[in-house]
């Protein structure tokens, strides 16, 4: 099987789980055959995904599919990779999680079926995002994320999951259409330009003639498409439906909600970004993102410190880690964009490991109010101790992975010359670990309600946990020569130029920046 | 300028009419044959514009720009209407009087047709006029999601900054190929049924279509 078939099997492997899924009577079957196949599913895009991430890593060559509508280059396969394994993880968790929904009466046969139906096509539609060259494709990709999950946001069907759903659907259909229309801008304009207009539809043609684009036109449709991705990406102050979708969503769907799809959404404004920059420069890109960046980290560090519900907690840090990303890409150079890209990697491994446990904790408490959830190290001590090791990962707090590309992050600020920026992103910072750190007391120690039952989730939620959790403290303690290596070459992509700004080491690398 | 374009930019004039009044309708089924008087609107620049820049992707266009935004769009708004029933059009107080709502469309004209004057793309040169009313329509469509409490009333909103998009698409890129047309058309057909489908289910539970009704979550 050549490497672009390989591609297109990759894609359409969850959309026909999900179909086949979706086609099955759901009271004629037991709950194990939508189990299997959506192991099968989440198995093979693993499989699969890392397989060709592989290849592309090895040969150093992208792989394209569909006369060129889909690529895989350095810089989708880090999305590729956080897809496959993150999507692969919480998909595991996901049986046992849903398991627990349906002996509690939380969901009825019929509410598995979609939940595991739209889990694939979840997938699908992330794939295809981050996979896409087209630049429309990747607009209709980012919309067909939300249509997509709007169900397993309101998979409850309760009034608050509906409330939710709503302002997910409508926020987000109406902030990605601002997306759609800075896409055509770009597109119309590249049509204009290139001596092929059937080639004006696509990133790798557009890249190498961007100096030629409409400044003013470029200018209107960046801002377009930050307003638009970037209320798809959770940052302030389009984030409104990220933290009551985070909260009110099964928890496994919050985990990948966090972990995965706010990044492919990052990755689109990561591919306007190189145009933008290729003709107006990186000024305009950098005051808008800077802003917003700022903003974000500010205004959810004080949200994340307010909130009595632990979801809603992590659903703010999301927007506040957003911020950090959003803020890194605006710095630019390739320590901020190499500082961008790893804290998609790590934020993603970690976020998806704190949804995961607050899981456990609904598991055992039926609740998400700090009030309700203490005293959980008596209760499930494995889960204590991993929620444990998440607060201090999410804090960022040596040696866990976040640490490494916060401090990357404040190196390329202090290298830019923004040290009024380190200063608001530590004091910010600080505000959010003392949240997580309280947070991590209150539920950890004290005594449980006394009709909580003690006794541990079951292992299979507990084996993906720990995977996450070995992953978060390996790649802060070394981060893997492959990752430093992935990691520079989507950073080139990004700056148009070979550099490898993380090789030696991320740490070091900054410290002789900032002495230079 | 070419008889074809002034047509263009004329019909524009009355493309914007007609979506300022599907924000101001009150009545849900009101509001939903407007808006299909309003695609059809757009469905007939689409024709002008292919026949004045032969092109017969254009008229593609056209074709399923009336299967999707004329026939489709409003059947499944009028579809969930009467699946709801006459609580539907319960009488909402609005968040912003009629005056109001007219004097910020024609505050977001100016600022369109201000902003499209730095524009310099050479397919824009004719219609420019037209180029301002599809980027004021996009905020039509976005001052209509905002200024409704009603939430079936919300996807018009969502359908006229699509409307709005396709618009600019057509006008700056008539060339574009036609599966990037369908693409888009097909996510807004499926966001519009999964829209209808959230508002059907929230009034099976909440018994209102009413946004303020959905202000639990906080903070």
């Amino acid at each position: 099987m050549s490497l672009s078939t390989c591609m297109i099997v990759l894609m359409a492997a969850p959309l026909i789980a999900a179909l086949a899924i979706a086609a099955l009577p759901s009271k004629a079957f037991p709950r194990a055959v939508y189990e299997c196949i959506h192991v099968v599913s989440i198995g093979f895009v693993l499989a699969l995904g890392v397989y060709l991430v592989y290849v592309e890593f090895t040969t150093n060559t992208p792989i394209t599919a569909l006369s060129n509508w889909c690529r895989l280059d350095a810089l989708s396969s880090v999305f590729v990779t956080l897809i496959s394994i993150i999507g692969a993880l919480v998909g595991i968790f996901s049986i046992p999680y849903i398991q627990h929904d349906v002996d509690a009466g939380h969901m009825d046969a019929g509410q598995v079926k979609s939940y595991y139906a739209f889990y694939s096509l979840f997938l699908f539609t992330m794939l295809l995002a981050a996979l896409s060259n087209n630049i429309i494709m990747m607009w209709v990709c980012i919309e067909a994320t939300t249509l997509a999950t709007v169900f397993l946001v309101g998979a409850y069907k309760t009034k608050l999951a509906l409330e939710a759903a709503w302002k997910y659907i409508i926020v987000c259909a109406a902030g990605v259409a601002f997306g759609l229309y800075g896409t055509l801008l770009v597109y119309a304009n590249a049509a204009d330009v290139l001596d092929d207009p059937s080639q004006a539809i696509f990133w790798t043609s557009i890249v190498p003639n961007a100096d030629k684009l409409d400044p003013m036109l470029l200018a209107i449709s960046f801002t377009f498409v930050v307003i638009g991705f970037g209320t798809k990406a959770g940052l302030f102050p389009m984030h409104t439906w990220l933290p009551d979708a985070h909260s009110e969503a099964p928890s496994p769907v919050s985990a990948l909600l966090s972990g995965v799809l706010l990044k492919c959404a990052v990755l689109v404004i990561i591919r306007f970004y190189v145009i933008t920059v290729g003709c107006i420069g990186i000024v305009f890109p950098r005051a808008i993102l800077v802003t917003l960046g700022t903003l974000s980290v500010v205004y959810a560090a004080f949200a994340i410190f307010k909130q009595d519900d632990i979801k809603r907690k992590l659903a703010y840090s999301s927007t506040d880690n957003i911020g950090i990303v959003a803020l890194c890409l605006g710095l630019g150079g390739p320590l901020g964009i190499a500082a961008a890209l790893l804290h998609c990697i790590f934020h993603g491994c970690t976020k998806a490991l704190m949804f995961c446990l607050s899981g456990n904790i609904l598991m055992k408490y039926d609740s998400r109010s700090m009030r309700r959830v203490n005293g959980l190290l008596e209760v499930a001590p494995v889960t204590a101790v991993l929620f444990f090791v998440g607060c201090f990962a999410l804090s960022a707090f040596p040696p866990f992975a976040m640490f490494i590309s916060e401090i990357t992050m404040y190196f390329a600020a202090i290298v830019q010359g923004y040290l009024w920026l380190v200063i608001i992103l530590g004091l910010a910072l600080t505000v959010v670990v003392a949240a997580l750190a309280i947070m991590c007391v209150r539920v950890d120690f004290g005594h449980a309600p006394a009709d909580v039952k003690k006794g541990e989730v079951p292992v299979m939620a507990l084996v993906p946990e720990v995977i996450l959790a070995a992953v978060i403290l390996w790649f802060g303690i070394a981060v893997p020569q492959p990752v430093v290596e992935g990691v520079d070459n989507a950073t080139s992509i990004i700056v148009q130029e070979q550099v490898d700004p993380l090789y030696s080491d991320a740490l070091l690398t900054g410290i002789a920046q900032v002495n230079k | 300028m070419a008889t074809g374009y002034i047509i263009v930019n004329l019909l524009a004039c009355v493309l914007v009419v007609t979506s300022t009044m599907v924000v101001l309708m009150r009545k849900l089924r009101s509001a939903a044959w407007t808006y299909a008087v309003q695609s059809l609107v757009l469905v007939c620049i689409f024709i002008t514009l292919a026949t004045t820049a032969g092109s017969t992707g254009l008229y593609l266009w056209s074709a399923s720009a009336f299967v999707t935004k004329v026939v489709l769009v409003p059947a499944i708004i009028l579809y969930t209407i009467k699946k709801i029933g006459d609580t539907a059009d319960a009488e909402l107080p609005v968040k912003l009087t009629p005056t109001r709502c007219v004097m910020l469309v024609v505050a977001e004209l100016i600022v369109c047709f201000v902003a499209v004057l730095g524009v310099e793309l050479p397919t824009a040169g004719e219609v420019r006029p037209a180029l301002a009313i599809s980027l004021a329509h996009f905020f039509i469509g976005l001052t209509c999601i905002v200024s409704q409490r009603n939430i079936v009333k919300q996807i018009f909103g969502y359908c006229l900054m699509e409307n709005g998009s396709h618009l600019t698409l057509a006008l700056l890129a008539p060339a574009a190929p036609h599966i990037v047309e369908t693409g888009i058309a097909t996510d807004a057909i499926f966001a519009v049924i999964i829209m209808a489908i959230v508002a059907y289910r929230i009034h099976r539970v909440t018994g209102s279509l009413d946004a303020e009704d959905l202000m639990e979550l906080k903070g």
